[in-house]
């Protein structure tokens, strides 16, 4: 017991040390030491997490057995542990103009995305909690266009965080996404019902709002879920984008950013827009398929792989039981916290 | 206004028709009602019969939580112009 305490708390201690210190050292460096340093620190965490590398495979076999072997999942969930890794590296590339990461990341398709602006009704621009996905949104914005997000910060909303944690968090990770984006996140939650007028006012000014639309819905909001294909399940999400993008005219693309093989670049892939007339949850099914093909082409990227609660709440997969951890008292989840391209509940990653 | 107001959020959202006639001073939002995307539905609605934009900052949810506060904002807004056109 006595153990598990010294080792959890050595584990914050990291996890405080590199998000405050050693990661925007490391992002003044060139980038190839930087994310090669991001590596390693990947690969020890997977070397020494046994209890989420293990939940990691588990849930990636559980959901892509058919298509992955053991050793699949094992090099996936390591490369998982690297990706987070390195996107505390992104974030921390973000200081003054963002040119530190921007210079790094490609973008295919923004004819598509200054078309669709073109049109002057705003864009929706759906992602997932996928990849550096917080990032890529505000370097969108660092890039000159005009994004607002539709995501909580999620450290506000996590039960049993200190107001010191909730302040270290917004210091070291929303402050530095903050700064890029156009107005403040429009962060959903329990009776705020002016979550979609606000979503409207932004695409009335011909502005970008993005949003990830994978995270499981609230409790409160499950009325409103659609079934749909999912990872070769069924999962129950909120089609708000889509009912948005219907309600305003907004065209509605996709976009994912990808980490290349050399770990420090990236290519952010914009869609044309989606179809989105006709029924809704038909046209959030469209959505949810490119999400879905995103995952399969590169696994690793899903933030939820460590998250079996969300699984979950998705449908996914059965509520934890085998796969995950034991549970306890985090005094930072995991060392590290992801926040929200979404509307919705949070893994924990980095 | 109260009728025009009153009628489009029968016609439109109200799913159980037994609740119906809707009630000026029923609660919208506690009453599950109106939810996000029928509250952006209803301030379309006002805007295009009424001529107005509603702002941001009036997007909260004391402006919505009944027919008759949704009619208390817009004469706030529009005092003489709503009550005399609409009224």
């Amino acid at each position: 017991m006595a153990e598990r305490r010294a080792e959890r708390l050595l584990r914050t201690v990291e996890g405080v040390a590199y998000w405050a210190a050693v990661a925007p050292a490391l992002a003044c460096l060139p980038p190839a030491l930087a994310y090669r340093a991001a590596r390693w620190r990947g690969d020890a965490e997977f070397r020494y997490r046994s209890g989420k590398r293990d939940m990691l495979i588990c849930n990636l076999r559980q959901l892509l057995g058919d298509e992955i072997g053991l050793a699949d999942a094992r090099r996936l969930a390591r490369q998982w542990f690297r990706f987070a890794s390195c996107e505390v590296i992104d974030v921390m590339r973000l200081r003054r103009r963002a040119r530190a990461l921007r210079r790094l990341v490609g973008i295919r398709g923004q004819e598509h995305l200054a078309a669709a602006l073109a049109q002057g009704k705003g864009v929706i621009l759906c992602s997932a909690h996928f990849g550096s996905y917080d990032c890529c949104f505000s370097l969108l914005g660092a890039s000159g266009f005009p994004v607002t997000t539709i995501g909580r910060w999620q450290h506000n909303y996590t039960a049993g965080l200190s107001s010191a944690e909730r302040r270290f968090w917004d210091l070291v990770y929303a402050r530095r996404l903050r700064r890029h984006r156009h107005r403040p996140n429009i962060e959903p939650w329990t009776g705020r019902v002016e979550v979609a007028a606000r979503a409207a006012a932004v695409l009335r000014a011909n502005e970008v709002l993005t949003v990830a639309i994978d995270a499981p819905p609230l409790d409160t909001d499950r009325a409103r879920a659609v079934q749909v294909p999912f990872l070769g399940r069924q999962a129950g999400l909120l089609p708000g984008a889509v009912a948005l993008a219907q309600a305003t005219g907004a065209p509605l693309l996709m976009a994912f950013l990808y980490r290349t093989a050399d770990y420090q670049h990236q290519v952010l892939e914009i869609s044309a827009p989606v179809l989105v007339d006709g029924d809704t949850a038909a046209a959030f099914a469209r959505c949810a398929a490119a999400v879905s093909a995103a995952i399969r082409k590169s696994p690793a990227h899903w933030a939820y792989w460590a998250s079996p609660g969300d699984l979950a709440d998705l449908g996914l997969i059965p509520a934890p039981r085998d796969c995950a951890p034991a549970p306890g008292p985090a005094l930072l989840p995991d060392g590290g916290i992801h926040h929200d391209g979404s509307a919705d509940s949070v893994p924990a990653r980095g | 206004m109260e009728t025009i107001i009153n009628d489009f959020i029968s016609r439109e959202f109200v799913q159980d028709k037994a609740e119906l006639p809707l009630s000026n001073d029923a609660s919208l939002l506690d009453g599950g009602i109106l939810d996000s995307l029928s509250l952006l539905r209803l301030v379309v609605f006002l805007e295009e019969r009424f001529g107005i934009t509603v702002g941001e900052a009036d997007l909260i949810p004391q402006n919505f939580a009944s027919v008759n506060t949704i009619c208390a904002y817009l004469r706030a807004r529009e005092p003489g112009k709503l009550g005399a056109t609409h009224g």
